[in-house]
């Protein structure tokens, strides 16, 4: 009842102030030069401690206040950041990296023991980081210290892939020894000024960082839960930018010309997980029944009002190592129908888990269930609490929405397909034959083998692996028109949330 | 008298307990624990299991709810599951921003309702009776947080008279800046002035056709004092019962109201605590809204025990 309302008040609104002559706003300059920026926070839990970041608006920060050894591009290939260059052994487990120079906020070079004692950090379950699993393969007692900017990271098994774990969030380098976060030391582009949990944090530029001293003279962030708060904020010049706006509020935005709209295409994978390891999906008669008769181009349509791209069932389209080469799926009621019968399942009913998380998830739930009726299965939708959805969709159920934002491909498929995932392998997929072509990729040395072996799992994968891949959303964020030097980027890339070349005019 | 206010302190208190229990026993209820929340969807068991231990969420239940009451007997509110801080603290933080906009609101609506409901008592059934009328049941029957978007349409967009939100500002901060508080004091007055004005209303209808206003018409007084001295002081009695209702109103209101225009206060604080199912926060920030209730509506109830009498005499 409250969404409905809200729903419908948020569109009355914003649609007035659409529709209103350009209300003069002279707030929109910053006088100070100060940028303002909007995101969603949590409160009393927030902390500056980059290590246990798991918001988006903790890793925004992070990347301010501190660096990490790569970042990543668009397509999540890693780029050099601290770490100037990098090469592996011939095996693919001893890892040599060099530094380039770059110092603390305090002066203080950056060094190899800060990596060091960072990555150990990340590595201790005592941290509580949810980067720790990129970094349990590293043999720490082995790794060692060559010189003040050289290090050398040993792994117990090959990792060709290992440099992306280190543009991971939550992989940030720290002074060596920093236990205490209150008042943060990084090299990143940004000085720590000020902050509270769940009130504003200000930070000031860092004149001596590595790569130029940035643009803006201040950053602040300002905490908006409330997605119409941040759009509002934004319209009448409070902010200059807004962290995550709706795909209605995005085309009201994009019509207003106090405001852009920088849309990350594709940022977001939409999926149903389809427990295979268990009654009824264990049946791929039926998994492939329910592939063959989803219409991903009217859930493009209808649930994402267009803002983003049919899936072809499996993550990470347009991502480094994605199979280009697959045809695209295509709906065929009558295939399906015939499936359904030849499983002996017509007018099966399971449940649908859905939930608030994803603002597309309900929306998709209903259509889904529609086009799934006309294939003689009955998908009823059941929405579950949004702040442990995907925690509780690991234990419950045998049909789940699911989405993922951008991450390195093969890291993806390490955490969610390979049998070592454990309860993060959503669909309980196992395969003994795709486990062994992931591992053969990870250690193969020529890049060429690396995608052909990646390219060969991943096409196993989607046959399956029960992940219904239906689309990609895009990823919207919003700016004040005077905010210039910032481009549309996927979460989690470096060009994300990246202010130290903002130009507020 | 006072063994009846004592009786009632001790109901109070009674009450206080039960909401505890009952506000514990939900929160134990709803799925996920903290760790689940903080560690986010890509957590292994491991790491759960690691956290949980650190923050002592692997012990049962009533394990944790003897601590916490203990503690509070003591006086201590306990820690937050998540920080390790004083919960106290944190909740410190967002008081003075919602005790600022509750005590705002409350000094506009008071004058407010009185006002209405007096014009409209005195006058039933004209012109500014019914458009009052008409006007604050309005009000009352739009919810909080479409009535909150669309001043932030009008005011905030398309006027540009005032700020969209309050964009991180707290505590003092505000009452320096008294624009940031008018939209967000207006949709908490909106909401609350019905109940107030039409309790009033009725009040002073039923106290003007009292035989002893008849009365003192009678013998020559001025509309004036009559109103004032004689009709008014009658009408309050209900009223004060009505104040403690708009009390609690508004401190549901502000859960609302800080998330529309971006407020930190105790609103805010209670809604993260009970997302990231930091159980001791929730069962802090409900003890401290619920004895904030329980407190104004025992006063509501002794005020009114001595206001009513006065009326059997006068009558």
């Amino acid at each position: 009842m409250l969404r409905f309302d809200r729903r419908t008040a948020l569109k009355a609104a914003l649609g007035a102030v659409a529709a209103a002559p350009l209300a003069a706003c002279g707030a929109a300059g910053a006088p100070d030069g100060r940028l303002r920026v909007a995101f969603p926070t949590a409160g009393a839990k927030e902390t500056l401690d980059p290590h246990t970041s798991s918001l988006f608006v903790d890793q925004a920060r992070a990347k301010a206040l501190f660096d990490t050894l790569v970042g990543y591009a668009d397509d999540m290939s890693p780029v050099p950041r601290l770490a100037e260059s990098w090469e592996p052994d011939a095996t693919g487990t001893r890892w040599s990296v060099r530094l380039r120079a770059a110092r603390f906020h305090d002066n203080r070079p950056v060094t190899a023991d800060d990596v060091l004692y960072s990555y150990r950090r990340v590595a201790d379950p005592a941290t509580g980081s949810p980067a720790a699993r990129q970094f349990a393969g590293v043999d720490f007692g082995a790794s060692r210290v060559r010189s003040a900017t050289e290090l050398e990271l040993v792994l117990r098994e090959p990792n060709f892939e290992f440099p992306s774990a280190w543009g991971a969030p939550a992989t940030e380098i720290v002074p060596a020894g920093t236990t205490g976060f209150s008042a943060p030391v990084g090299s990143g582009p940004f000085r720590f000024k000020s902050f509270q949990p769940g009130g504003s944090t200000v930070l000031a530029r860092f004149d001596g960082y590595w790569e130029g001293a940035p643009t803006p003279p201040e950053l602040e962030f300002v905490p908006v839960n409330e997605e119409s708060a941040r759009v509002a904020a934004l319209l009448s010049g409070q902010v200059h930018y807004a962290h995550d706006v709706s795909a209605n509020s995005a085309t009201l935005l994009g019509r207003d010309s106090r405001t852009r709209v920088l849309a990350a295409t594709g940022g977001t994978m939409q999926a149903v997980a389809l427990k295979v390891d268990r009654p009824p999906f264990d049946d791929p008669r039926l998994v492939r029944a329910i592939v063959s008769g989803v219409d991903r181009r009217a859930l493009v349509d209808v649930v994402l009002s267009g803002h983003g791209k049919p899936g072809n069932d499996l993550f990470g389209m347009g991502l480094e190592y994605y199979p280009q080469d697959l045809p695209p799926r295509e709906r065929d009621v009558e295939l399906a129908r015939s499936l359904v019968r030849e499983a002996g399942a017509e007018g099966l009913a399971f449940d649908l888990h859905t939930s608030a998380a994803d603002p597309y998830f309900e929306s998709a739930a209903i259509l889904l269930s529609q086009q799934l009726a006309e294939i003689g299965l009955r998908a009823a939708p059941r929405v579950g609490p949004s702040e442990t959805y995907f925690s509780d969709i690991k234990k419950i159920g045998t049909a789940a929405h699911t989405r993922t934002a951008p991450l390195p491909l093969p890291a993806f498929l390490e955490q969610r397909m390979r049998g070592t995932a454990g309860s993060n392998n959503y669909t309980g997929y196992r395969s003994a034959e795709f486990d062994a072509l992931f591992s053969r990729a990870m250690g193969s040395p020529g890049e060429a083998d690396r995608s052909r072996l990646f390219a060969d799992a991943q096409r196993l994968a989607r046959d399956q692996s029960g992940l219904l891949v239906w689309g990609f959303s895009d990823w919207n964020v919003a700016v004040s028109s005077s905010v210039g030097g910032l481009r549309p980027a996927p979460p989690n890339s470096l060009d994300w949330a990246r202010f130290d070349r903002a130009v507020v005019g | 008298m006072a063994l009846a206010a004592l009786r009632r302190a001790a109901t109070a208190a009674l009450q206080l307990v039960a909401v505890s229990v009952a506000v514990f026993a939900l929160t134990s209820l709803l799925p996920g624990d903290t760790a689940v929340v903080v560690l986010g969807e890509h957590a292994t068991e491991e790491q759960l299991a690691a956290l949980r231990e650190r923050m002592h969420l692997d012990r049962p239940p009533l394990e944790r709810f003897a601590a916490w009451a203990g503690g509070l007997l003591h006086g201590d509110l306990g820690r937050s599951s998540l920080t390790g801080l004083p919960v106290t603290e944190d909740i410190a933080r967002g008081f003075t921003t919602t005790a600022l906009l509750a005590v705002v609101a409350l000094v506009v609506v008071v004058p407010l309702a009185v006002a209405i409901g007096v014009a409209g008592g005195l006058r039933r059934g004209s012109l500014p009776d019914r458009v009052l009328n008409s006007a604050v049941l309005l009000l009352n029957s739009v919810p909080e947080f479409a009535l909150a978007l669309l001043l932030v349409g009008l005011f905030a967009l398309h006027l540009a008279w005032l700020p969209a939100t309050a964009a991180g500002a707290s505590g003092w901060e505000l009452a320096a800046q008294p624009a940031l508080l008018v939209l967000p004091v207006s949709v908490l007055v909106g909401k609350q002035l019905c109940g107030l004005a039409r309790q009033v209303r009725i009040g002073v209808a039923e106290a003007d056709d009292a035989e002893y206003a008849t009365h003192v018409r009678f013998h020559g007084l001025p509309e004036r004092t009559v109103v004032l001295r004689h009709v008014l002081p009658n009408a309050i009695g209900p009223a004060v019962q009505q104040l403690a209702r708009v009390v609690d109103g508004l401190l549901g209101g502000v859960v609302v109201v800080e998330a529309v225009f971006a407020l930190p206060g105790m609103g805010s604080g209670f809604v993260n605590a009970v997302m990231a199912r930091d159980l001791p926060s929730v069962q802090a920030y409900a003890l401290v809204f619920a004895a904030v209730t329980i407190a104004v509506n025992m006063l509501a109830d002794i005020a009114a025990k001595r206001l009513v009498p006065q009326r059997e005499v006068m009558a």
